[in-house]
């Protein structure tokens, strides 16, 4: 079939910066006489904590331009939002100034931590840094294979097929397919129920049972129809933001103004966004093929592990969550057959893509963290409450305990159009 | 308010950390709520996501969708809904997620109370904020200046029995761990 051009763009963890445009912001430093050091840091990570700079090193041994000799810079305080004046030190840094006679002047240090060696060297010219290369590396991320590729545009153009299938007013809707990309099986699609006719309720589960057969069949036929539809969506997205007041994770407050039809004939939930929908029903299909649920070593789940907060639980909190360990362990359980022939039960929907037409909102982006999604795929960017890059970045959260990568499928434009 | 927290207040919490009690029975990790209206506890919730194996099935969740689903019998209509809502207050034994608290955001509910903060994925200040949402995203529904979704937000009511009901979940050994971080005691 001759193709217009897809793209798929990956969306990184921070807002990339050319190397020496990054960010900075000013500190209070000061010389100091090297047997103060561990006091002096000891004191000021109490009084003058720099949590949300943890990637700077707080003393910096400069050598000092003759050679040979060097000199210990320390990092006081950030300057605050009253100015560098010295007077606007908070007291507790003041004290210390005192105590030991330091002569603070201020300095400029960068405000994220480095993502590439790139911007790490370039940091350290400005105040050492420390940077931690990614722990994973989730395929896509370095770019996708023709086959890969092909595999993402005919997931995304069910998702994009399900967002014309809205159940209340006939309006567009934002869609999910849950899809396990090792098998290239459908988990799961839903699309937004915020509004929703009762009777369709039985949709539910009739989407939980698609699978690749049925997926393709459709295929044929379907494509032409939402080549058409959508070719130009971009477009009609920038010029005519009406038509898409019923898309849920783009208007997330707007849920009580949306018209329903009077009766008890429709219900509604303003929680039920496509993606949370999809969710439910892959943990249903899950509970369905592997039953025996209250065995606890199948059930693997932490919801909230990190919520004490006090110092000694410091072990555990710095656990990383290696990504790359649970798709070996996914790819060699689904090695020729799909979880339900292996028997093997999956967590969650650890492994798993989900396909989305709109960026998802802030409570769709984290329930998808929660689920343990590998890769998420989005074609039309949130303006109003994207949590993947537009207003919040979740996949750059670095205190959550999942991170997945993000793709934007950008859709082949109307020539005539541009 | 004053430093004080309020008998009601603490009743209420209460509750919530006995609904954290019947998760942790249940082998969910130990969180529970209580939505209040007019001082009076109309839905409960806890931590179901193991059992669900859904994990977005948190406590608040729970009880929202129990919300809903009464309203709605009740023929309650959507502005009805946004009404009561607003009306609600929220008691839960850790701050919520960014997850629930853009679900509460979006409810419109009045206040949430908490008991200990969540420094990993807190969206009441820990990590995020959405319980003050930036105003410059509030024009979307052209509805004028009113500040739609912010709620008032307050930590730190009985964070201990929040933090020591945790801290034996974990100390049982979470059983459902993927690759348990601290050995599972196994009955010898």
């Amino acid at each position: 079939m001759a193709m217009k051009k897809w793209e798929i763009l990956h969306i990184p963890d921070k807002i990339p910066f050319k190397p020496d445009e990054q960010p900075t912001v000013d500190v209070f430093a000061s010389v100091i006489e090297p047997k103060l050091t561990n006091t002096l840091v000891r004191k000021l990570n109490k009084v003058a904590p720099m949590e949300n700079y943890r990637h700077i090193k707080r003393v910096w041994k400069k050598k000092s331009v003759e050679g040979g000799d060097f000199q210990l810079i320390l990092i006081l305080c950030i300057v605050g939002e009253n100015g560098n004046e010295l007077e606007s030190i908070p007291e507790d840094v003041l004290e210390l100034i005192n105590a030991h006679q330091l002569s603070p002047f201020v300095a400029k240090v960068h405000k994220y931590a480095a993502i590439s060696r790139d911007e790490w060297s370039e940091q350290c010219k400005l105040w050492p840094t420390s940077y931690h290369p990614p722990t994973y590396n989730i395929e896509g991320i370095t770019g996708f294979n023709e086959e890969d590729s092909e595999s993402i545009f005919h997931f995304m153009k069910m998702a994009l097929e399900l967002t014309q299938l809205g159940h209340c007013t006939g309006k567009v809707v934002n869609a999910a397919v849950i899809v396990d990309p090792s098998t290239k099986q459908v988990i799961a699609s839903a699309n937004d129920q915020t509004c929703q006719a009762s009777a369709s309720t039985m949709i539910d589960t009739s989407f939980e049972q698609k699978d690749t057969a049925s997926s393709h069949q459709s295929d044929a036929d379907a494509v032409a129809i939402r080549e058409a539809l959508f070719c130009n969506s971009s477009h009609a997205l920038a010029e005519n933001k009406e038509s898409y007041t019923g898309v849920s994770c783009l208007y997330p407050w707007n849920w009580s103004e949306q018209n329903s039809i009077a009766g008890n004939a429709y219900s509604w939930h303003p929680l039920r966004h496509a993606a949370l929908v999809a969710i439910e029903h892959a943990s249903s299909r899950d509970r369905r093929l592997f039953p025996g649920s209250l065995d606890p070593e199948d059930q693997p789940i932490d919801q909230r592990s990190g919520t004490i907060s006090s110092p000694n639980s410091s072990p555990a909190k710095r656990q990383k969550f290696d990504i790359t360990k649970d798709v070996k362990v996914l790819k060699t359980c689904s090695n020729g057959g799909s979880h339900s022939e292996e028997g093997e039960k999956p967590y969650l929907c650890t492994g798993c893509d989900i396909f989305v037409a709109w960026e998802p909102c802030t409570m769709c982006a984290m329930a998808l963290v929660h689920q343990r999604i590998r890769r998420i795929f989005y074609a039309f960017p949130n303006p109003n409450c994207g949590a993947l890059g537009s207003v919040y970045r979740l996949q750059g959260e670095k205190s959550l305990n999942h991170h997945y990568a993000v793709f934007r499928v950008v859709l082949p434009e109307e020539p005539m159009k541009t | 308010m004053e430093g004080e927290k309020s008998l009601a207040t603490l009743s209420f919490m209460e509750l919530a950390v006995e609904q954290a009690k019947l998760a942790l029975d249940s082998l969910e990790v130990p969180v529970g709520c209580v939505i209040v209206e007019d001082e009076k506890v109309i839905a409960s919730g806890r931590n179901k996501t193991n059992e669900t194996r859904n994990a977005t099935r948190h406590a608040e969740m729970e009880a929202i969708d129990y919300l809903l689903e009464q309203w709605q019998k009740n023929g309650l209509s959507k502005i009805e809904t946004e009404k009561r809502f607003s009306k609600c207050n929220l008691y839960v034994t850790c701050e919520p997620c960014i997850m629930c608290a853009a679900a509460l955001s979006i409810l419109g509910i009045k206040a949430v109370y908490y008991g200990c903060a969540n420094d990993k994925f807190g969206g009441c200040g820990s990590i995020l904020s959405l319980h003050s949402r930036n105003i410059e995203h509030l024009s979307s529904g052209g509805g004028g200046v009113e500040r739609k979704g912010c709620y008032t937000c307050e930590g730190g009511i009985m964070a201990s029995e929040a933090v020591s009901l945790f801290r034996s979940f974990y100390e049982q050994g979470n059983p459902n761990a993927p690759k348990p971080h601290r050995p599972v005691q196994v009955p010898q």
